[in-house]
């Protein structure tokens, strides 16, 4: 007991110095979120805010909260369209075998190489005529196709791994091919339904190009539009820049960690059913 | 064309090894026939997915194609009256002095990246998998650096790497070695960029693959301890080959990511010093977009040979997964 | 022809996406293209975002619609953005209704047709400074009225200086120049910062060298041009500049002459305000031409433009909302918050009346010369690119500053 007691005491500090390594970059954000104008190219830097200043969170705790709601909002409409949409498709991929489904794979992995900054002037057009620009459910549909094709991937690749025999065993007691998804293959899949979530909710959280072109100017715009008021056309503001990025990361920070939580309890569940 | 399913065939066979053995594999028998019914549900499900891909993928791929194969200029972008010119913007691209690096760093950016983001990620993947205190903890707290916008994270580094204000070379010369120019040398921006890319990428390996660690059944661990295997044999007996269908398709996305990372080496280097760290992403950019008189058509050639090459790579996949099946 | 079968096509597409997506969309969407369905709405795009909502600037913009008897719709968009989205919102037909663009897009937009001569709008220009409208001239028609301008010059941190015992006066040509910057890294300070970065900024900041040497932007390849390339190149090696100036925009040399220890940086006329903040002593001193004299400097800022559209009844508002946006009293007061120079001598005068340390920047103005006048107009861009990358491959030491001209000027033909 003493023993690996000790020896997890060695993980855990382990794992913190490479956490600690992996989030310097975050840390050197923090610090010039603090920084003074004058310090900011100082030579060498300081390691820490010696004279750090607040001004930046003072803007941005001003100006910047409304943005960050919209970010969730949209974050979460994209998680729940992303899995709708996907978690059948990769179930038919992986389990069903339909006609054509290996080139619908071909479709998804040309889909993504699509540049962003094109599928943004491709949306523009479409939103002008049904009226969706500047909207969030429009936003919400645009960076959902950041994820979908990741999305069936994953869930492909995830779901073949479900044993066959359980799902023989469900239609042999009769089940449908839909509640075999829905109570069998969806609960089964849960690291993957929270692996696709998690990217979909970060890609749109921190997607710049389609926000700029389809909801600039709009009544609601995510925090990465926020971040523009510090880039003037001859001038960034600096510590505001990064102290937006700190205030907008946080409470993503907080929902990583519970989801992440999340999967480590999915997963002792499923292990006490095994 | 049924990769997929051999592919799901090929993977519930290894991983029944332990729960059903009793039960002969049925793939030999199933493949020959699909059910009419299963095709149904099987294009039911598949429905919603590829009404979607048709309404939102297929305009702006239609429009990259179209940009690519007509002589676009800033006039006839927004008058819409290019001519049609075929082949000719792809061959200016073929022609252009950056093409050969643009290609030799885009496969040296691709392959280093891809393989250290991997291994990396497969390596944190299967620490974390220990569970000891804060793991979970930890492990989210990786997931960061992707809250940030990538301006931000790109600008930071840039920041730390800077010749002479940059905290990398105070902390360099703190133990006595000189600086570096990491983005004002054209030896050394091409690296700087594929350092701050890995930084980006790794998280990413770390979930999807813990993911899949995640889905390997504890008991195959506990049947191979008592069979006496190490730790060492445990992870390339069990671990490595059951992860494999997750890390190919790991592999894949990466690959296809990395093909397109514009944004870090765009807002870090623009592709230089003289043309040291482009790429056919910020090249493709550079040209659509880079200077005040967009080429768009160039431009859209360029992106339309990513496509092509992330084409070549996604068949090869399926190939390479095929051929694990039969064998 | 091609676009409207286009967009039949889309929009067939689209009547199914909305059965499909409706659902999810019937909250939220109403008049979101840029005209709006209301004809009483006008809108305008700017290259703003720093300006919030109740800013003096949204409030002038809003002023401005109530005096037209119209209501304003104001959307900000980051600068090196707005270009591409007026080309992209043209294309569709939805152009802003007053588009305010820097000044070297202009003649990109002029050439594409999105933008109305001031023979169709009507806007009266008699009174903007002749070298600031030229930028927005091409092939004989003007395109807008500038809303401001700026341009470029050399700070100097007066403390640096006498510790260096640099006499400012002294400085008048290149030789003298860098004599100083010798003397300044001889007491154990740094010489001079710039931007060197590889896009349009490190032209802008390259120019004055480039044209006080006596060169032309037809041909880069001149010994002229050499000459300016090769005194930014020996700065670097003599360390008399940093080697972080290739990948410094403006903002970050700013902060390093911030930092309190370069003599020299050389910004523009934005920086005034930051420059009160520092906490040191600073002046301002033309940029010196080779051979003495002050060099011409290019001139930055924005115009007002109103693009083409498809009810040409609107332009009558349009160009009533742009001579609001550009009237004395507004132009005196938009000038002062983005910290820029008026563009007509009336306003020169009252700004400078207000303010004595405006004036060596007024001063610079009036000798600037825009970037794409000369009717360079759309060849501009071209050979602006290959301009910075000549100058990227000069100073990272990729090219000597001859070779990588020579290339410059053969890819820009």
């Amino acid at each position: 007991m003493n023993r690996s007691a000790s020896r997890s005491w060695w993980k855990t500090a382990a794992g913190l110095l490479l956490t600690a390594i992996m989030l310097f970059p975050v840390y050197w954000m923090l610090n010039v979120s603090f920084t003074r104008d004058q310090d900011m190219r100082k030579s060498p830097p300081d390691l820490f805010p010696v004279n750090g200043t607040l001004d930046g969170y003072r803007k941005v705790l001003d100006e910047q909260l409304p943005y960050l709601g919209t970010s969730l909002v949209i974050g979460l409409g994209t998680v729940l369209l992303t899995v709708a949409l996907s978690a059948p498709a990769g179930y038919a991929l992986a389990k069903l075998r339909p006609r054509g489904g290996g080139v619908l794979n071909f479709v998804l992995l040309a889909a993504q190489m699509i540049p962003g900054i094109i599928m943004a002037m491709g949306f523009y057009a479409i939103y002008l005529q049904l009226g969706l620009l500047q909207s969030v459910p429009g936003l919400i549909v645009a960076d959902s196709t950041l994820a979908v094709p990741f999305g069936v991937l994953i869930f492909t690749a995830f779901m073949s791994g479900i044993p066959g025999e359980l799902l023989q065993a469900a239609k042999t007691d009769g089940a449908g091919a839909l509640r075999t998804f829905w109570s069998i293959v969806l609960p089964m899949s849960r690291n993957a339904v929270v692996t696709v979530s998690l990217f979909a909710f970060l890609w749109s959280w921190s997607d710049f190009v389609l926000a700029s072109t389809l909801a600039g100017g709009g009544a609601h715009e995510p925090i990465t539009l926020g971040i523009y008021h510090y880039i003037g056309n001859n001038n960034q503001e600096w510590n505001a820049i990064m102290a937006t990025a700190v205030v907008a990361s946080l409470p993503a920070a907080v929902i990583l960690v519970l989801a992440q939580r999340y999967v480590a309890a999915g997963v002792t569940a499923g292990a006490v059913k095994d | 064309m049924n990769h997929t399913t051999q592919l799901s065939d090929r993977r519930s066979a290894h991983g029944g090894n332990g729960a059903a053995t009793a039960v002969p594999p049925p793939a030999a028998a199933r493949a020959g026939r699909r059910p009419a019914s299963q095709q149904w549900a099987a294009w039911g499900f598949l429905a919603p997915v590829t009404l979607y891909l048709a309404l939102f993928y297929a305009y702006p791929l239609y429009r990259n194609i179209d940009l690519s194969l007509r002589n676009y200029t800033v006039r006839s972008f927004v008058q819409g009256d290019a001519p049609f010119t075929g082949p000719q913007n792809y061959l200016t691209v073929f022609d252009d002095p950056t093409f050969a690096p643009a290609l030799f760093h885009t496969v040296v950016f691709t392959a280093v990246c891809l393989v250290a983001q991997y291994t990396l990620g497969l390596v944190l993947a299967v620490f974390f998998n220990q569970h000891f205190r804060l793991s979970a903890t930890l492990r989210a707290l990786f997931l960061v650096p992707w809250l940030l916008p990538l301006i931000v994270s790109a600008s930071t580094w840039s920041w730390m790497l800077n010749s002479d204000s940059g905290v990398v070379n105070a902390l360099l010369g703190a133990v006595g070695i000189g600086p570096v120019n990491w983005l004002t040398s054209p030896s050394w921006s091409l690296t700087s960029v594929i350092i701050a890319n890995i930084w980006i990428g790794v998280p990413f390996n770390l979930v999807v693959l813990y993911s899949g660690l995640q889905s390997i059944p504890a008991s195959l661990y506990e049947a191979a301890a008592l069979d006496g295997a190490n730790a060492w044999q445990r992870f390339w007996r069990i671990t490595f080959p059951l992860l494999r269908p997750v890390s190919a398709i790991t592999l894949l996305l990466g690959l296809v990511y990395t093909l397109k990372v514009f944004d870090i080496i765009w807002i870090m280097t623009k592709g230089g010093p003289a043309d040291s760290s482009t790429t056919f992403a910020t090249w493709s950019y550079q040209l659509g977009f880079g200077n005040l008189l967009p080429a768009f058509g160039p431009g859209a050639a360029v992106g339309n040979l990513l496509v092509v090459a992330a084409l070549v790579f996604g068949l090869i996949y399926v190939k390479v997964q095929r051929k694990q099946a039969l064998s | 022809m091609r676009r409207t079968t286009g967009r039949r096509l889309t929009s067939a597409a689209l009547t199914t996406v909305v059965a499909v997506v409706g659902t999810a969309c019937s909250s939220g969407s109403g008049s979101s293209s840029a005209k709006g369905a209301d004809s009483g709405t006008y809108t305008i795009w700017d290259p703003y975002p720093q300006f919030a909502k109740g800013s003096a600037w949204a409030k002038l913009l809003d002023g401005c619609g109530t005096k037209a008897g119209v209501k304003v719709k104001r959307t900000a968009f980051d600068t090196s953005d707005l270009s591409n989205k007026a080309l992209l919102a043209a294309q569709q037909d939805n152009s802003a209704d007053v588009l305010i663009v820097d000044n070297p897009v202009v003649s990109t937009l002029a050439e594409a047709g999105v933008l109305t001569t001031t023979e169709e709008n009507k806007l009266d220009t008699s009174k903007v400074d002749p070298n600031l409208l030229a930028a927005g001239q091409s092939g004989g028609k003007t395109y807008g009225t500038p809303v401001g301008a700026n341009t470029l010059a050399l700070y100097y941190n007066k403390k640096v200086l006498k510790e260096a015992g640099v006499d400012i006066a002294s400085v008048e040509d290149w030789p003298s120049l860098t004599a100083a910057l010798a003397k300044v890294k001889g007491a154990g300070k740094k010489g001079i910062t710039f931007s060197a970065i590889g896009t349009e900024e490190g032209s802008f900041q390259f120019l004055p060298w480039f044209w006080g040497s006596g060169a032309e932007l037809t041909e880069l390849d001149s010994a002229q041009a050499e000459s300016a390339l090769s005194l930014w190149k020996d700065w670097l090696t003599q360390g008399y500049a940093p080697n972080s100036v290739i990948n410094n925009t403006q903002t970050t040399s700013w902060q390093e002459f911030a930092s309190g220890d370069y003599a020299f940086a050389e910004n523009g006329t934005w920086q005034l305000a930051n420059a009160e903040k520092a906490g040191f002593d600073y002046g301002v001193l033309p940029i010196p031409a080779s051979g003495g004299g002050n060099a011409a400097s290019p001139t930055g800022g924005e115009f007002v433009t109103i693009p083409v559209q498809g009810d040409t009844g609107r332009y009558a508002v349009s160009q009533k909302l742009a001579t609001c946006l550009t009237s004395t009293q507004n132009l005196y007061d938009t000038d002062n918050t983005l910290s820029y120079v008026a563009p007509t001598g009336e306003v020169q005068d009252k700004q400078v009346a207000a303010n004595a340390a405006l004036r060596p920047w007024v001063d610079a103005v009036k000798s600037a010369k825009g970037r794409t006048s000369d009717d360079l107009g759309t060849k501009y861009p071209k050979i602006s690119e290959q301009m910075w990358k000549a100058v990227q491959a000069a100073l990272s030491g990729a090219q000597s500053p001859k070779d990588a001209l020579a290339k410059a000027q053969s890819a820009a033909q």
